[in-house]
């Protein structure tokens, strides 16, 4: 018989990184065979990044924690071999875009390992790797003047360019939107099929897994809880939950129609499973048009405003193109478009760090022009996309203090502790906020915002790479803010969260506002998503399959309208938590 | 009131980044760009000892000339112009500060004058050879002089970097901008208004440098993810990088043309 030989063996492997109390990795084994394409998921802090991080030797070799167990991979055992040597066989994409790119040039960083290796056929390798994720002849290209959707397939060109039987790569979908993690996904999947390499995804989000992997790994509490063919795995709701992992929203629709059978995972046979019901109960907000303000003072005010940014070779980039719209008193924003669509570069326009080229911006009747963003402060806070950029101090307690000891507030610390012990900062309200995990960073960065009282609270990409149980911190926030706060805005590619919390949602391409509308109005124009690199949420696509007018918003809603029952008809309220 | 400042402080900021982004990598078409880094870096180090052979200000002016027509050829950078031309002027302005006290400012400055042009010399050559090259083809130059690949590595991962601690830096700035409080009133001049942000400026350093440490290691996971320990001690790999590296005639002409060039000026003055 012939000697069976997985791509990947995990047997038995715990790790402590160094300086760590408690092990990372607690005896996980599993086995990935060749040609797989296999998604690890688990909640943050699971170990599920550490596991993967030992395929290619970064554990236990960069790491040099406590190892035990074996990892063999093509053959080799991990322990032994060097990361270098590893990289022949084993391609690694990491999640940031930026942080693992190292030349000026495409040409250069995809060349960066075959040259390393002294292959002399690198220009060869080059040109076939860059024509595996289609960027041909990119080769020229500065890599800061691509988008962050081309920067991340420079970065799985240059691992194809070592041409590895075996590809890791670590959340592609977080910060990629939608139209560019499928594509992301698609040059996967290909890979997978037509050249048979080892495809290996962490994961949070169950749709793009239930369309393209074969296999699911469950880490959690740092071992292998499970391992399931898709279908069986996505249907395993309570572990999915209980890891803070969203089921696919067609899987959720299925569950709360309570049928016996196995749910459906993907869109297509969720619509074979549904075709045919009745859809009852219209909902009461219709997606009419919201009630006219006129003579009300808007709370942010943006009239015919431009922004560009200088480039190195493309002369000025427009990002704004004589932008006009009004924010008012109760509206909660979901300002969408694609990487690049000009989201960031609104919401600093509103805090006034940013002025507008041309064009008046406003805030409670005060012009940004002629404001400083301090005084602005008072009125708008704003949470960067990365949470990184707000620790100043070298303590979370002193970075949340921050606002109102700059502000001399007399009740200052006692409103700390209140921020602090809402967001159940306690345990780390001493640690330097940069040394924190992401899903804790996020946390903090939403306390430093809410110690400052504003009326107008923007958001940037508050959900990038978060799981469910991050996603519920936001909405919290998000709510208790609401006691205050007039107008919230959150920038995002997260559709879903756009569909069940905004109730309005603003669609951002070339520059200008493409949609404005509730939710149910806006993701029902297809067309105009696709235009903006983005997808209605599964569920609104689901609704559109099957027929359902208008769009049902959410898992519960299209569950109730499919059963046609009117008496238990969802009860639509605009102001339903995450 | 000028707060139109910090309008002109951000679209400064960029415009700054994306020059020296120029300086550095759009190169292409510049003359000394296409010679061979390393006959330019020899050439350099020629033109750092030639200043200090002469006295003669009419040499010195000769050989400023020629300089200054490199730098302008290979695109420098203006805002490194200006930051050079103000190190010079407040150089000179602290030798006759200083000398005030000491004796004869006017004689001090008279004889300091030569020292200093010659450094400023020295100084545009500088800009001229570095701004014609890019970190890559100066990386590869000095490879081939025999300097470590992890050092020659750092030159051209350090400029890749410069956009990013540049951002960083902004991005870090404008957080705790949001966050403190201006000062009431700016006084005169507005000084109160600087003197806050030079403090808000200094303290957004410690940040940045911790943010980026923290990214850089990623960076040396994905770079070792891609063999880059491998490529120390392989030859294959060095001759890979050094392969389309040659002296044209051009570059012989143009280093024979200096070197006549300064005789030519020694003699005739």
């Amino acid at each position: 018989m012939e000697r069976h030989t997985p791509a990947i063996a995990v047997d038995d492997l715990s790790f402590r990184y160094p300086g760590g109390d408690e092990r990372v990795l607690t005896g996980a084994s599993v086995d990935i065979e060749p040609g797989e394409f296999v998604a690890v998921i688990g909640g943050n802090g699971s170990g599920k990044t550490t596991l993967c991080k030992s395929f290619n030797g970064l554990v236990p070799h960069f790491y040099e924690g406590e190892f035990e167990g074996s990892v063999t991979v093509a053959g080799k055992h991990v322990a032994e071999s060097s990361v270098s040597e590893l990289s022949e066989h084993v391609g690694y994409v990491f999640q940031e875009f930026d942080n693992q790119l190292v030349s000026p040039t495409v040409g250069d960083e995809v060349a960066f390992g075959p040259v390393n290796h002294g292959h002399d056929d690198y220009r060869e390798r080059v040109a076939r790797a860059l024509s595996l994720v289609g960027l041909d002849g990119a080769e020229d290209r500065f890599l800061w003047e691509l988008s962050g959707g081309q920067k991340h397939l420079v970065a799985l060109a240059a691992a194809l360019a070592l041409e590895p039987e075996i590809l890791v790569v670590d959340e592609p979908a977080a910060q990629l939107d939608p139209t560019h993690a499928e594509e992301t996904y698609d040059h996967l999947a290909e890979l997978n099929r037509e050249h048979g390499k080892t495809v290996v995804t962490i994961e949070h989000q169950t749709e793009f897994i239930a369309e393209y992997c074969d296999r699911v790994i469950l880490v959690e509490d740092g071992a292998v809880a499970w391992t399931e063919p898709v279908e069986t795995a996505l249907n395993r709701l309570g572990d999915l939950r209980a890891n803070d992992i969203h089921p696919p929203q067609v899987t959720r629709t299925a569950e709360a129609l309570g049928s016996s059978e196995r749910f459906p995972v993907r869109l297509a046979e969720g619509v074979r499973r549904f075709e045919g019901r009745e859809s009852g109960a219209t909902p009461t907000d219709a997606g009419g048009a919201r009630s006219p303000r006129e003579g009300v003072e808007p709370t942010v005010s943006l009239s015919s405003v431009s922004h560009s940014y200088s480039t190195l070779r493309g002369g000025d980039r427009q990002v704004l193109d004589s932008l006009s719209v009004d924010l008012h008193s109760g509206d909660r924003v979901a300002l969408v478009g694609s990487n690049g669509a000009g989201k960031s570069t609104l919401l600093k326009l509103i805090t006034g760090v940013e002025k507008p080229d041309a064009g008046d911006v406003s805030v409670r009747g005060t012009d940004t022009a002629t404001t400083l963003p301090e005084q602005l402060a008072e009125e708008v806070v704003y949470v960067h996309q990365n949470p990184e950029e707000m620790f100043v101090e070298d303590s979370v307690r002193a970075d949340v203090a921050h606002y109102l000891s700059a502000r001399d507030v007399s009740n200052a610390e006692e409103r700390v502790d209140e921020v602090i012990s809402f967001l159940e900062l306690e345990a780390l309200e001493e640690r330097d906020g940069r040394l924190l995990s992401v899903g804790q960073q996020r946390r903090a960065s939403l306390a430093i915002g809410l110690a400052t009282d504003p009326s107008v609270v923007l958001l940037d990409e508050p959900t990038g790479s978060l799981d469910l149980a991050s996603r519920a911190e936001v909405g919290r926030t998000i709510e208790r803010a609401d006691e205050r706060v007039e107008t919230v805005v959150i920038a995002t590619h997260d559709l879903e969260l756009a569909a069940e919390w905004a109730n309005r949602v603003l669609v951002l391409d070339g520059g200008r506002v493409i949609a404005d509308g509730h939710p149910r109005e806006v993701f029902s124009q297809g067309d105009l998503l696709t235009r903006a690199n983005l997808k209605p949420p599964q569920v609104v696509r689901l609704s559109t399959e099957l027929g359902v007018s208008p769009v049902a918003l959410d898992t519960d809603e299209l569950a109730t309208r499919l059963s046609g029952d009117e008496a238990q008809a969802h009860p639509l309220s605009e102001d339903q938590p995450i | 009131m000028s707060y139109l400042d910090s309008l002109r402080g951000t679209t400064s900021v960029d415009a700054i980044k994306t020059d020296l982004l120029r300086t550095a990598y759009d190169n292409d078409g510049s003359f000394l760009h296409r010679l061979d880094p390393r006959l330019l870096l020899i050439w350099y180090v020629v033109f750092l000892f030639v200043p200090w052979l002469f006295y003669d200000t009419r040499v010195l002016l000769a050989l400023f000339a020629f300089v200054t027509v490199m730098a302008v050829l290979s695109r420098v950078s203006v805002y490194l112009v200006g930051l050079m031309a103000f190190s010079v002027v407040t150089s000179l302005a602290s030798y006759a500060i200083v000398t005030a006290f000491t004796g004869d400012p006017v004689a001090a400055m008279r004889a300091l004058l030569p020292f200093t042009f010659k450094l400023t010399i020295i100084s545009v050559a500088s800009l001229a050879v570095f701004s014609s090259m890019s970190p890559k083809t100066l990386a590869r130059g000095l490879l081939s002089l025999g300097l470590p690949r992890q050092f020659t590595f750092v030159i051209s991962y350090g400029y890749r970097m410069f956009p990013v601690l540049f951002q960083e830096y902004h991005d870090l700035v404008n957080s705790l901008r949001l966050r403190s409080k201006a000062p009431d009133s700016p006084g005169r001049f507005r000084w109160r208004h600087y003197v806050y942000l030079l403090t808000l400026s200094m303290k957004a350093f410690y940040p940045m440098i911790f943010n980026v440490a923290k990214r850089s290691r990623v960076t040396v996971e994905a770079m070792e993810a891609r063999g880059f320990s491998k490529s120390l001690d392989n030859e294959a790999s060095r001759q890979l990088q050094l392969e389309d590296m040659r002296v044209r005639w051009h570059g012989i002409v143009f280093f024979g043309g200096s070197l006549v060039y300064v005789g030519v000026v020694a003699t005739v003055f």
